[in-house]
């Protein structure tokens, strides 16, 4: 086990071939306690990525390390390890409490600890009550709570998580990202969560990670993504038009942003334009702050 | 590392003070983890009970519970001839007749239990992959080798447990059928180890066959009908053809009955020959070829199976 401080999971010069095809091409990132976002478009390895981690492949080189062992060699490493697949992964002819019994002997636990220890996983994840039916008779939702289950019944240090909200709806996916950000702060479990939506990785992570064509392209602390920039965002109920024409005869370069306005790089001159041209206008001011920087722009623009 | 949490304490008292339900919050595992023999533990248990239905819903339990009833039942009736033979004729009369002994046994039940591996062993690997369960099997510390080893263990013991139990119901009839059943016992005592022994041997043939097969498909229903038809074609089909043929050729083509291939060596062991042996031509090819010829069928479809999932993990 790694002391505090030290990377929980730590690629060196890792690159992946399947024929011809590069699925990772000489990658070096580490991944310390928190929620860790795995952020990019399909095919940009985050799959593969995981998969080496877990020991499912090895790489065609470099080397990839999990709680201080060699990822594909380490079976003590793989029994504190959870993994949560975006593909079905449940049987459907038995009880959410009979498969997380076996999951948890399967991680290593004794029978009678896999029995608590699946009973008390199942309440932290809230499907205590329906613990003793068939896993086919849930709902979406259930299932994707009894994957998170699975992978956390053993207590691991580290749990990976693959696209945790895909197929739910606007609440269950709340649910579930209320649940992973639960899973580090009371369980005390490190996650690293796969995702294309930025949304589900801004509201849930610490760290992101950003690979594109089987590089990281970004990393970095999630703050430091999305802070405040030197534009000033303008949002006004109507009138929008004469506004914009308003500050323009004010000498102030204005750019249409949505359903507002922005204003790049202003001094403090340019406050007073603004409110000059409100009254000019007479638009109802909604909104006007220091615009935040969202994750999308990574890719819109390519540029931190 | 994040300090593990300590746990939250939220109390609920029940309006008259009569209890205190108190919410401990989540409890690290702080107990012994047992690695690799606790996980390959865990997926042998698994697949016996999903091979006998155990924790599955009564409809998964009615075909193999329905094949052990059977194959007891069969030597439940044999050892109710016997004894009422013995009882009721004299022993020059018995001497005289044909009546059914522990050498027969696995000649009767033989195409019993491949109906039964048939049936049931696609069980254990099918609904895995079909499902995708297997994916969060390798995540653990479990190699694919470990888990089509447990998995193939699992059915053995189910089978050897089909294959024994009327054996032992057929010993203890027999026994208790016979005028003198001490006697009975000094006299057959041999009896034992050998139906053990030939149980084993059809037992690990059936289960590897069936296993082969079912590592090919994600559908039970696929792996039951090719092997139903697989048992139920190549008999009569290879029978017929080693008939017009004759000759070593013959022998050869009769070699092919899959459902022969064990009680061949049944027929070693207990030193007889069965009733579904008695015609085919290969039973009078030397012993060394005929064991030789089940330990092929048996250690060839077991490296298949071995090949099959060594490739799902590095």
């Amino acid at each position: 086990m790694p002391t505090a401080g030290e990377a929980l999971l730590a690629a060196r010069h890792l690159t992946k071939h399947y024929g011809n095809v590069v699925a990772l091409n000489d990658v070096s990132f580490n991944i310390s306690d928190g929620v860790t976002g795995l952020l990019g478009e399909n095919g940009a390895g985050k799959s593969t990525a995981i998969k080496i981690f877990l020991g499912l492949l090895r790489p065609t080189s470099g080397a990839a390390t999990v709680l201080g062992e060699d990822a594909s060699r380490s079976f003590s490493a793989r029994s504190r390890l959870g993994y949560m697949p975006e593909h079905d992964c449940l049987p459907s002819h038995v009880s959410a409490a009979e498969f997380l019994t076996h999951m948890a002997e399967v991680s290593g636990l004794p029978p009678s600890a896999a029995r608590t220890r699946a009973a008390d996983t199942l309440r932290h994840t809230g499907l205590f009550e329906e613990r003793y039916r068939s896993i086919g008779g849930y709902s979406t939702g259930m299932k994707q709570r009894v994957k998170l289950s699975q992978a956390l019944v053993h207590d691991p240090v580290f749990v990976f998580l693959d696209e945790p909200t895909a197929g739910l709806d606007p609440l269950g996916r709340e649910e579930m990202l209320a649940l992973i950000r639960k899973t580090h702060r009371e369980f005390g479990i490190s996650v690293v969560l796969s995702s294309h939506l930025m949304a589900d990785v801004e509201r849930t992570c610490d760290r992101i990670i950003v690979m594109q064509g089987g590089r990281v392209v970004h990393s970095g602390e999630v703050g430091h993504f999305t802070k405040e920039t030197a534009t000033v965002f303008i949002e006004v109920d109507a009138n929008r038009d004469e506004l914009v024409a308003a500050l323009q005869r004010r000498g102030v370069m204005v750019t249409p942003d949505g359903s507002g306005l922005t204003i790049e790089g202003p001094d403090e001159s340019v406050y007073d334009h603004v409110r000059d041209a409100l009254v000019d206008a007479q638009s109802p001011l909604r909104r006007m702050a220091p615009r935040r920087r969202a994750l999308t722009e990574l890719f819109e623009r390519g540029a931190v | 590392m994040t300090a593990r949490m300590a746990p939250a304490t939220d109390a609920r008292t029940a309006p008259n003070g009569s209890g205190t339900v108190f919410d401990i919050g989540y409890q690290k595992y702080t107990g012994v983890r047992e690695g690799r023999g606790r996980a390959r533990r865990a997926v042998f248990k698994d697949g016996v009970r999903g091979a006998l239905g155990l924790g599955r819903g009564p409809r998964n339990m009615v075909l193999p519970w329905f094949f052990i009833g059977f194959m007891s039942a069969i030597a439940i009736l044999m050892a109710l001839i016997t004894g009422a033979a013995k009882r009721m004729a004299s022993p020059a009369e018995v001497a005289q007749m044909n009546l059914p002994t522990h050498s027969d046994f696995y000649g009767f039940a033989s195409i019993i239990l491949f109906m039964f591996a048939a049936l049931v062993a696609p069980e254990l690997l099918c609904r895995d992959r079909r499902e995708g369960v297997i994916s969060l099997y390798f995540v653990r510390p479990l190699t694919a080798l470990d888990y089509v080893a447990s998995r193939w263990l699992a059915f053995l013991v189910v089978t050897l447990a089909t294959a024994w139990l009327p054996q032992i119901i057929l010993l203890l009839g027999l026994s208790m059928g016979d005028p003198a059943p001490v006697a009975y016992l000094q006299k057959h005592w041999l009896d034992i180890p050998r139906f053990l022994a030939a149980g084993l041997a059809m037992a690990a043939y059936i289960t590897t066959i069936a296993m082969l097969t079912a590592s090919f498909t994600t559908r039970r229903a696929y792996a039951s009908v090719f092997l139903v038809g697989l048992f139920a074609i190549t008999t009569p089909f290879t029978a017929g053809l080693a008939q017009e043929i004759k000759g070593p050729a013959g022998q050869w083509i009769s070699m092919f009955s899959l459902t022969n291939i064990p009680v061949h060596v049944n027929d070693i062991i207990f030193n007889d020959v069965s009733e579904i042996t008695e015609d085919a031509p290969a039973r009078k090819l030397p012993k060394v070829v005929l064991v030789a010829w089940y330990f092929a069928w048996t250690v060839i479809p077991g490296a298949a199976l071995w090949w099959r999932y060594r490739r799902l993990t590095p």
